[in-house]
């Protein structure tokens, strides 16, 4: 009598558990749907350019457009008439055009970079002349590190795709962040203001409390 | 025995008034349960999900954003790439600490605009300490400060996340590209990996996203930034749906200093595995064992 | 045949107990009453939570678990605590603590319950709990450590209620107790109860980027508080039941109780101590945590009152303990007692869970301070354990005293209430 007790008692307790456990099992053998994975990048389709800006070939006029647009003026509506003044020592000789240009770029001179005579055009440090365009050539001379790193892809920045086998990118120019009169990159105000940190429920929400 | 009468008729008033007492302070779940689809209660986990499930569940969120935020969204699934696998580094030298990258991801990732979340924070440091006692995420002033360097955290998409292996339900794993992300429709909301992770990586919604319509990124992905239910973890996924398609992390583009890179660690050609191979790179605390993705390097 | 016969009088009667357990004095009505109440503005808040978000909690990302966390972490010390009579009783055939050692199981069904309620309100989406059900979901086992936790506190509430209730049965039934039935599962509850309250503080001292958590020392902590307050609660307990229904309890198992509090109370002071030192001694970045709690960090203090009651609750419950007057006077006792059960909560729950989080792994300093909703749904699942361990032992108690058995007449239930009009008058 006792031995049927206890065995009534071990069937009550386990074989629902056991059976609950083994159709558990059971459904839980591996059921992941394996994983596609996107075809490896094909050939290299993508293009890679760099940008030009405009301040390469044209200045602020200062005035603005019927738009609303600041109004550029190419560098060679005026470098081109004009009978090419001397050079100036420093950017204080400016009276006429450019003034207030701002220079902080080590002990250089204007014409370290400009051509003397054509100072819409620049010039290596070998003399050999080199279009406004070509800037980064220019820069490449002293900033040798900061050059390789660009090559690389490690400095300046960069827009569009990482694989170019899936589309375009655009790299910034030199000039797209550092102004070469005044290199050093600007400051500015951080944005996204710091907030407080507790997700504080709507005004909505309080009213049910 | 009238006693006894008596006393269950009292019983059963007593039960009945605690029922309906009940009923009374529950009655605020039947706002819960309208918000709660069959279909979405019994959604089995990603990994298990067919093609064709997969479907039908990307044109159930779709609908349910356009009525829930007024918005016409395509959520997709992008898979990861064959022989891809990514990495970021971010150069500390040029970092600026002005948040452009904080902001973007506001953006791209569809972020709750009322706590105005973010996956990144950036941390002022004192120049010549790594520690991040010292740091201060809370600055609000021009910079760069002087004496001051900035470090953005981001998720560092670990190889030995801490965050992975505590989840009880498997709701968070590595995919094969290294992004670790998040199943919003199977996490239980327990937050155990926010307090795992050591790089407070991960955000949780304390309350249902609001972003207005016209601000939604309509440009969506399953696992990374479609608009996250309420009471689920989210992360930082290295914008997957942008970078499984060949595009560039939107904190990348929005860094108006380059410092960051991003690309194909099994690339030998790509700029990543160029700054790993070439500059003095280091993680994050790696004394846990953590075997980050996301480094930092100094150019000077 | 016998077998079929237990598989509807088991549950015949367990209702019975459970339709015995709505009679009681008017006091009982009262108590009920009032916990219900208590119960129902957590169930309010908590459906409010669930709606709006857990929003309404002073948790942020900085500091993602709070109140609930910390009274989860409790409760299971409580209910690993619970068990210490259990081996009293059954190592050393203490036979004055085998009549009460049920009553320990009871406390630590009912501590594992409202651990469980504390986990469930505590989570994002309650709805998907389905997705922890092996097989069913995808139960991440053995990696994480949530999942054994789960494995051990269901384990370890099935242990107990198949111990209590077989022995309950057994004795309704007037039959003696099956040693094979009960006894190993007895045995295994014991390792059982260290295995919960390890495993729990595994949970967070397996985390590396939490150091003031990342300690080996956790688990003997937990493990020694817990011998603290299951006793302590134990003790307390062991004079309500007296006093209420007169049942015959001798001085022999708060004795043995107090003198095993004695050991841990100094014990865990002891590695309190350690830690402290660990952390202060070596300073820097590891001893942020600890410095925020004692003394407040970067001018943050939420947290310094709480643990210098907490410190001090602990070390008067130690001092009135080891006074020659806790012997004579129940009443030192029981206010050692309620400062060690008040001390340890502290400790362990607000003292330990959100030192963890501030600094944040980024060193931020953001504090919580709980909100009214945390309070209601705490004070709501406190009330439903109370409830709970207040009907177990009600109904277990008649059973135990064999004043309700199978052969004796239905009318046993009068007779019961009988008793309690007695005791309450």
């Amino acid at each position: 009598m006792d031995t049927a007790l206890e065995d009534g008692v071990a069937a009550t307790s386990s074989i629902p558990l056991l059976s609950v456990l083994v159709a558990l099992t059971l459904c839980g053998c591996d059921r992941d749907v394996p994983r596609r994975l996107q075809p490896a990048p094909g050939a290299s389709t993508g293009v890679e350019t760099v940008l030009v800006p405009e301040k390469l070939t044209s200045i602020e006029s200062g005035e603005v457009d019927a738009r609303g647009q600041p109004l550029r003026v190419p560098c060679v509506s005026c470098h081109s008439l004009k009978e090419p003044a001397r050079m100036p020592d420093g950017p204080e000789a400016l009276q006429e055009f450019h003034r207030g240009l701002q220079f902080r770029h080590g002990e250089l001179a204007c014409t370290s970079c400009h051509q003397a005579d054509a100072p819409q055009s620049l010039h290596l440090a070998t003399g050999e002349p080199l279009p406004m365009t070509d800037v980064m050539t220019l820069c490449s001379q002293c900033h040798g590190p900061q050059a390789r790193d660009f090559r690389a892809g490690a400095h300046g920045g960069m827009t569009g795709h990482w694989d170019l086998s899936r589309g375009d990118r655009t790299r910034n120019n030199c000039v797209s962040c550092h102004d070469p009169h005044t290199p050093k990159y600007a400051g500015a105000l951080p944005v996204m203001p710091p907030r407080p940190k507790h997700p504080s429920p709507t005004p909505e929400d309080r009213s049910h409390e | 025995m009238n006693d006894f009468t008596r006393r269950t008729a009292l019983k059963g008033a007593g039960a009945t008034l605690g029922a309906a007492a009940f009923a009374h302070a529950m009655a605020p779940l039947t706002e819960w349960t309208k918000d709660l689809s069959l279909d979405e209660f019994l959604q089995r986990h990603y990994k298990e999900l067919t093609p064709e499930e997969m479907k039908v569940i990307l044109r159930r969120l779709e609908e349910e954003t356009k009525q829930e935020y007024g918005r016409d969204v395509t959520i997709q699934d992008l898979p990861p790439q064959e022989g891809v696998s990514f990495g970021y580094a971010l150069n500390l030298s040029v970092c600026i600490g002005c948040r452009k990258c904080a902001e973007a991801c506001h953006q791209e990732n569809n972020h709750d605009r009322r706590t105005g979340n973010s996956y990144i924070r950036v941390l002022e440091m004192e120049q010549g300490s790594l520690d991040l006692e010292r740091g201060n995420a809370d600055y609000d002033h021009a910079v760069p400060a002087p004496g001051k360097y900035y470090l953005p955290v981001q998720c560092q998409q670990c190889d030995n996340a801490p965050c992975v292996k505590v989840c009880p339900v498997q709701a968070t794993w590595k995919e094969q590209d290294g992004v670790v992300v998040v199943d919003y429709n199977w996490c239980i909301g327990c937050r155990y990996c926010e307090a795992a992770c050591p790089y407070h990586a991960r955000r949780f919604n304390w309350s249902k996203p609001e972003v207005p319509a016209e601000e939604i990124n309509p440009d969506q992905g399953y696992l990374s930034n479609r608009i996250r239910p309420q009471g689920v973890v989210e992360k930082c996924t290295f914008c997957l749906h942008r970078t499984r398609a060949g595009r560039l992390p939107a904190c990348l583009e929005a860094c108006p200093t380059g410092a960051r890179v991003f690309g194909n660690l099994l690339d030998p050609k790509s700029p990543i595995r160029w700054v790993l191979e070439n500059k003095r790179v280091f993680v994050l605390k790696e004394e846990l064992g953590t075997r980050p993705r996301f480094f930092y390097f100094f150019d000077k | 045949m016998a077998a079929s016969r237990h598989v509807l009088d088991y549950p015949r009667f367990l209702g019975r107990l459970l339709w015995m357990s709505t009679d009681g004095s008017w006091r009982f009505y009262v108590w009920m009453t009032v916990l219900t109440a208590i119960c129902l503005v957590g169930a309010n808040a908590w459906a409010r939570q669930l709606v709006d978000g857990m929003a309404l909690t002073g948790m942020s990302d900085h500091v993602s678990w709070g109140l609930y966390v910390a009274n989860f972490t409790f409760g299971v010390g409580l209910a690993a605590g619970a068990v210490m009579m259990v081996i009293p009783a059954y190592l050393y055939h203490d036979h004055e603590m085998h009549d009460v050692t049920l009553v320990g199981e009871l406390l630590a069904v009912a501590a594992i319950a409202l651990s469980l309620l504390f986990i469930v309100v505590d989570m994002g989406h309650p709805e998907r709990a389905w997705h922890l059900i092996p097989g069913v979901g995808r139960f991440n086992w053995p990696v994480s450590m949530l999942t054994w936790d789960v494995v051990v506190l269901n384990g370890y509430l099935l242990l107990n209620l198949h111990v209590c209730g077989y022995l309950l049965y057994m004795r309704f039934l007037g039959q003696k107790p099956r040693k094979r039935w009960y006894l190993p599962f007895v045995f295994l509850s014991i390792f059982w109860a260290v295995s919960i309250h390890s495993v729990t503080a595994f949970l967070y001292s397996g985390l590396g980027g939490r150091p003031f958590w990342n300690s080996a020392l956790l688990a003997p902590r937990f493990i020694a508080s817990a011998f603290i307050t299951g006793p302590a609660f134990v003790i307390l307990l062991l004079q309500v039941i007296r006093k209420f229904t007169g049942l015959p309890i001798g001085e022999g198992p708060g004795r043995t109780l107090t003198s095993v509090m004695r050991v841990t109370v100094l014990l865990n002071l002891f590695m309190l101590g350690s830690e402290v030192f660990t952390a202060f001694y070596t300073g820097g970045a590891h001893a942020g945590p600890a410095q925020y709690l004692f003394f407040g960090l970067h001018g943050h203090h939420a947290l310094v009152p709480w643990i210098w009651t907490a410190v001090a609750c602990n070390v008067a419950s130690a001092v009135l303990l080891h006074l020659p007057a806790s012997r004579r006077h129940v009443t030192v006792l029981n206010v050692a007692c309620v400062l060690a059960f008040v001390g340890v909560w502290i400790e362990k729950g607000m003292g330990l869970i959100i030192p963890g989080f501030v600094p944040s792994t980024l060193h931020e300093m953001v504090e919580y301070v709980p909100t009214v909703t945390e309070w209601k749904i705490t004070a709501g699942i406190w009330a439903f354990g109370l409830m709970l361990l207040t009907v177990a032992v009600k109904v277990a108690l008649p059973v135990l005293s064999g004043q309700l058995a199978s052969h004796s007449a239905p009318k046993g239930e009068p007779t019961s209430q009988e008793k309690e009009h007695r005791a309450a008058a």
